[in-house]
C-alpha cells in the first residue's frame, strides 16, 4: 500500500476521476438539452381521457398529449403529520381559445379506470393563433363545396393550406417590400422637406411639390391597401373546417388559421420522422408567434449572426493592430507593462459593465452626436441615439478586445527572432517583415483569439439587453432595402430569446420546450462557428508545424 | 568534386596571396561598438578584399559575430547598441544618416547560424527578396530561382519539389536554401555567421564546397568556431580576442607562421 502511494498512483486516479466527471457533466448537459429540445418537435401520441373529478360528477372527455408526471403531496386530513402522495399527470390539452389554458394537471385517480386510450382518428392542428388544437376533423366547407368524407376532407384542407401559403407569401411581399418601401420613401421625403426647412429654403412652390409627391404615395398606398384587403378576403374564403373537440362539441375553424395538421396516432416511424424534420425546419425559418412562445426563431438567428459578424469586423483589426504595436513597436518598459496588465484585467470586467459603458458612451454620447450632426432632420426621433446593431457590435467588440489582443500578442512573441532577421537581411523593412512573414505565421494564434471572442459574444446576453437587443422585431437588420444592413436597427438575439421565452412569458408550460430547443440551437450555433474556426486554424498550423524545432 | 580536390585547389589558390595586392570591398576604421556601457569591439581597423573569403576566428565572446553583424547593420535592431568609427562599402559610408538601411542589406546578404527558411515553398523562399524589390514577372523569377538554387548547389535536389514547404527539407538543405535566398538578390558581399555549426559533416562539406564556388562572384565573410574550416575555405583570416583584432593576414601565414603569441596559443589549442 505504501509503495503504491509513493508511486503516486492515487493522484493518477484522482485526475482521471476529475476528468471523467467533467466529461460526464458536459455530455450530460448537452444530452439533456438536446433531448428536451428535440422532443418538442416529435409528433407525440394523443390520448383520450375520461375524467371524473368526484364520484357523482359527470364524466368529462379530454384529448391531449401527456407532458409530465408528478406526485402531489397533501396533508392527510385523518392522520395529522402524514402526507398523502398522489400521482398526477400533466396533459397538454391545447384548444386555448376554448378552455383558456392549454395545460392541465389531472389526478390520475380521477381518470376513469385510471387508464387512457389513444384517441382514434384525432388530428393535431397547428394554428397561427391560440396554439395547437386537438380534435376530430368532421367536414370541410367553402363557397363551392361541402365535404364530409375523411380522405376528401384532408385532401381539400391540404390544398387550402397550400393555397393559403401562396396568398400569405404575396401578403408578406406586399407588406414588407412594397408597403415597407413606400414607408421608407415617405420618411425620406419628410426628411428631405425638413432638411430644406432647416436651411430656410422651403418655398411654397417646393412645399406644394412635396405635398403632391406625398399625395401620390398616399394614393399608391391606398391602392395597395385595397389589394391587401383583397388578399385577406381571399384567405378567409379558403374554407372552414368543423372540428369535434372534448365532449362532442363542434367548433368551426377557418382554414387560414391552419399552419399544418397531422394524425399522430396513425403515423408510422417514417411519417413521424418527416413531421419531426419539417417541425425543426419551420422552427429555424419561421417568425415567432404568440409572444415568442410559438413559431420559429429565424429573426433571432439572423440577429445573432449579424451581430457576431459585425463584432468580428470591428474587433479583429483593432485587436491585431494593437497587439502588433505593443509587441513590435512599443518600447518595453513600465508603461507597456502597465498597459498589458490593464488589458488582461479588462478581460475580467463583468460584461454588464461593458453594457453600461456601451449605453452611456456609444448610445448617449456618440449616438447623440451622430444624430446632431447627420440626422438632425429626423429629430426628435433618434436614429443612432438609441440602442441598435452598431452599438451592440461595438460594445461586444470592446468586450472581446482583450482576448484578441492577448492571443495575438502571444502569437507574435512566439515567432522566432531568426525569421525576422532572415527577412531583414534580405533588405525588407520592418513593416514588410511584419506583413509578409510575421503576420501570416501568427494567423493560427489570431484565429484562436477569434474563436474565443466569437464564443463569448454569441453567448453574452446581459450587455446586449442595454445596447440593442429586443424581444421582438418586425424588420430584420439585414434586408432588401438599401443599404441592406441597418446598423441603427434593434435586433433579436438567441440568448435573450431564451431569457424572454423562459422567464417573461405568460405561458410557462408551453415555453419550456422552446427554451430547451433555443438553448440547443445556440449551443449548436456557437459550436459550429468554433469548429469552422478550429478547422481553419489547424490547417494553418499544419502549414507552419515544423517551425518550432 | 571530392573533398581532396577541393583542398588541393584551395591550397594552391591560397599560396602567395597578400593583402596589399587586393582590391578592397569593405574598409573599417577605428570601429567601436558598445552594448550599453560595456565595449564589445575596440578600435577595429581592417580592409576586406573583394572576391575573397575572409574568415573570422576567435574564442566565444570575442566579438567576431558582433563585427559581422555590423556589416549589414543588424545591430541596429538592438536598442542598447551604439557604434562609432567608419565603415565604407566601396568607399561609401555604410552608416551615413541619409542611407537606406534596407539598401545596405540588399547589397550585403547574410546567412545565419541556424537555418531560418520562411514557412513558404522553396520557390517563394528564394523569390522573396526579388518580390520585395517589386519583381513579379514570372519568367524573371523562374530564371533567378533556378540560377540561385544552382548557385547554392541545391537545384538537383529541389527542382522537383519547388512548390513544397521549405520546412520539409533537411537542415543542410535548409541552410543551402538560405544561401540561395541570399544570393538571389545578387548582393556584393555575403556574410556567413557560423553557417555549418548546426549541420552534420556531410552537409558541412557541401557548404564548404559551395563557398569555394561562390567566391568567384561574391565577397565572402565567414565567422567560424572551427579552425580547420577556416584553414580549408578562407583566403584571409582574422583572429579576434576580447573585442580586438589581434592578427589579420593571409590564411597560410596565419596558420603556419603566426606573428602574435596569442594567435599561436589559440590555433595550437592552448586556450579558446
Amino acid at each position: 500500500m505504501k509503495t503504491w502511494l509513493n508511486k503516486g498512483e492515487h493522484w493518477v486516479w484522482y485526475s482521471a476521476a476529475a476528468a471523467a466527471a467533467s466529461v460526464v457533466l458536459v455530455f450530460g448537459l448537452l444530452l439533456m438539452i438536446a433531448f428536451r429540445g428535440l422532443s418538442h418537435f416529435w409528433p407525440h401520441a394523443v390520448y383520450e381521457f375520461q375524467i371524473q373529478p368526484t364520484p357523482s360528477a359527470q364524466i368529462q372527455l379530454v384529448q391531449g398529449e401527456i407532458h409530465n408526471t408528478r406526485m402531489r403531496e397533501t396533508r392527510d386530513p385523518e392522520n395529522p403529520g402524514f402526507v398523502l402522495r398522489e400521482p398526477q399527470i400533466l396533459i397538454k390539452t391545447g384548444n386555448r381559445d376554448l378552455y383558456s389554458f392549454d395545460f392541465r394537471w389531472v389526478d390520475q385517480a380521477h381518470i376513469v379506470g385510471q387508464t387512457w386510450n389513444k384517441a382514434q382518428g384525432i388530428s393535431v392542428i397547428e394554428r397561427y393563433a391560440s396554439g395547437n388544437m386537438y380534435g376530430y376533423i368532421q367536414s370541410f366547407k367553402n363557397n363551392q363545396l361541402e365535404l364530409t368524407e375523411r380522405d376528401q376532407v384532408f385532401k381539400a384542407i391540404n390544398a387550402a393550406i397550400r393555397e393559403g401559403d401562396k396568398i400569405r407569401s404575396k401578403i408578406r411581399h406586399l407588406e414588407k417590400s412594397v408597403i415597407g418601401g413606400i414607408n421608407h420613401d415617405l420618411q425620406t421625403l419628410r426628411y428631405d422637406q425638413r432638411k430644406l426647412e432647416m436651411r430656410d429654403r422651403l418655398t411654397p412652390a417646393i412645399e406644394a411639390e412635396f405635398e403632391a409627391k406625398r399625395q401620390a404615395m398616399h394614393d399608391q398606398f391606398g391602392v395597395l391597401q385595397l389589394q391587401l384587403d383583397g388578399y385577406y378576403k381571399e384567405l378567409r374564403a379558403l374554407g372552414t373546417v368543423t372540428v369535434r373537440v372534448g365532449d362532442d362539441r363542434d367548433v368551426e375553424v377557418n382554414v387560414s388559421q391552419f399552419v399544418r395538421f397531422w394524425q399522430p396516432n396513425e403515423m408510422h416511424l417514417g411519417n413521424k420522422l418527416s413531421s419531426f424534420f419539417s417541425s425543426v425546419g419551420s422552427f429555424l425559418t419561421d417568425d415567432p408567434r404568440e409572444s415568442n412562445t410559438e413559431g420559429g426563431v429565424f429573426p433571432a438567428i439572423v440577429g445573432t449572426l449579424t451581430m457576431v459578424i459585425m463584432m468580428t469586423l470591428f474587433v479583429m483589426p483593432m485587436g491585431v493592430i494593437a497587439a502588433i504595436y505593443m509587441r513590435e513597436y512599443a518600447k518595453e518598459g513600465k508603461l507597456l507593462r502597465l498597459i498589458r496588465i490593464s488589458i488582461n484585467n479588462l478581460a475580467g470586467v463583468p460584461s454588464i459593465v461593458f453594457g453600461i459603458f456601451g449605453l452611456g458612451f456609444f448610445v448617449y454620447v456618440l449616438g447623440y452626436s451622430v444624430d446632431q450632426m447627420f440626422y438632425s432632420h429626423a429629430l426628435p426621433n433618434p436614429t443612432f441615439g438609441t440602442p441598435g446593431l452598431l452599438w451592440a457590435s461595438l460594445t461586444m467588440a470592446l468586450l472581446t478586445l482583450p482576448v484578441v489582443i492577448v492571443a495575438t500578442d502571444e502569437g507574435l512573441s512566439r515567432i522566432p527572432r531568426a525569421l525576422r532577421e532572415g527577412g531583414l537581411a534580405l533588405g525588407a523593412t520592418k513593416a514588410e517583415v511584419i506583413m509578409r512573414i510575421v503576420l501570416p505565421m501568427t494567423t493560427p494564434a489570431i484565429m484562436t483569439g477569434l474563436i474565443l471572442a466569437v464564443a463569448r459574444a454569441a453567448g453574452e446576453v446581459a450587455p446586449l439587453m442595454l445596447v440593442g437587443v429586443v424581444k421582438l422585431v418586425t424588420e430584420l437588420p439585414v434586408n432588401a432595402n438599401a443599404p441592406f444592413i441597418h446598423l441603427d436597427q434593434k435586433f433579436m438575439h438567441l440568448g435573450f430569446h431564451i431569457y424572454d421565452v423562459g422567464f417573461q412569458s405568460p405561458n410557462v408550460e408551453a415555453a419550456q420546450p422552446l427554451v430547451y430547443a433555443t438553448s440547443l440551437l445556440l449551443v449548436v450555433l456557437i459550436v459550429s462557428l468554433n469548429l469552422a474556426a478550429i478547422v481553419i486554424r489547424n490547417r494553418l498550423r499544419e502549414k507552419y508545424k515544423s517551425l518550432d524545432n | 568534386m571530392s573533398n581532396n580536390t577541393v583542398k588541393v585547389a584551395m591550397d594552391r589558390d591560397n599560396r602567395g596571396l597578400a593583402l596589399s595586392d587586393e582590391k578592397m570591398a569593405i574598409q573599417v576604421k577605428d570601429w567601436n561598438l558598445y552594448y550599453g556601457k560595456s565595449q564589445a569591439l575596440k578600435n577595429v581597423t581592417m580592409d576586406l578584399p573583394e572576391n575573397r573569403v575572409t574568415a573570422f576566428i576567435g574564442p566565444s565572446g570575442c566579438g567576431k559575430s558582433t563585427l559581422l553583424r555590423c556589416f549589414n547593420r543588424m545591430n541596429d535592431l538592438i536598442d542598447i547598441v551604439s557604434v562609432d568609427g567608419k565603415m565604407l562599402l566601396h568607399g561609401q559610408d555604410m552608416y551615413a544618416k541619409e542611407l537606406d538601411v534596407a539598401e545596405i542589406r540588399r547589397r550585403i546578404g547574410m546567412v545565419f547560424q541556424k537555418p531560418n527558411p520562411f514557412p513558404k515553398s522553396i520557390y517563394e523562399n528564394v523569390a522573396y527578396g526579388l518580390r520585395l524589390q517589386g519583381v513579379n514577372d514570372k519568367k524573371t523569377l523562374d530564371e533567378t530561382v533556378e540560377w540561385a538554387l544552382k548557385g547554392a548547389g541545391l537545384w538537383n535536389e529541389a527542382k522537383d519539389r519547388l512548390h513544397e514547404n521549405a520546412l520539409g527539407m533537411s537542415g543542410g538543405q535548409q541552410q543551402r536554401l538560405c544561401i540561395a535566398r541570399a544570393i538571389a538578390i545578387q548582393p556584393e558581399v555575403l556574410l556567413l555567421d557560423e553557417p555549418t555549426s548546426a549541420l552534420d559533416p556531410i552537409s558541412t562539406l557541401a557548404i564548404e564546397e559551395l563557398i569555394f564556388e561562390l567566391k568567384k562572384d561574391f565577397t565572402i565573410l565567414i565567422v567560424t568556431h572551427n579552425m580547420q574550416q577556416a584553414a580549408r575555405v578562407s583566403d584571409y583570416t582574422a583572429f579576434m580576442y576580447m573585442g580586438e583584432l589581434v592578427e589579420y593576414t593571409d590564411t597560410d601565414s596565419l596558420f603556419t607562421n603566426p606573428q602574435v603569441k596569442r594567435t599561436e596559443d589559440y590555433i595550437t589549442g592552448r586556450y579558446g
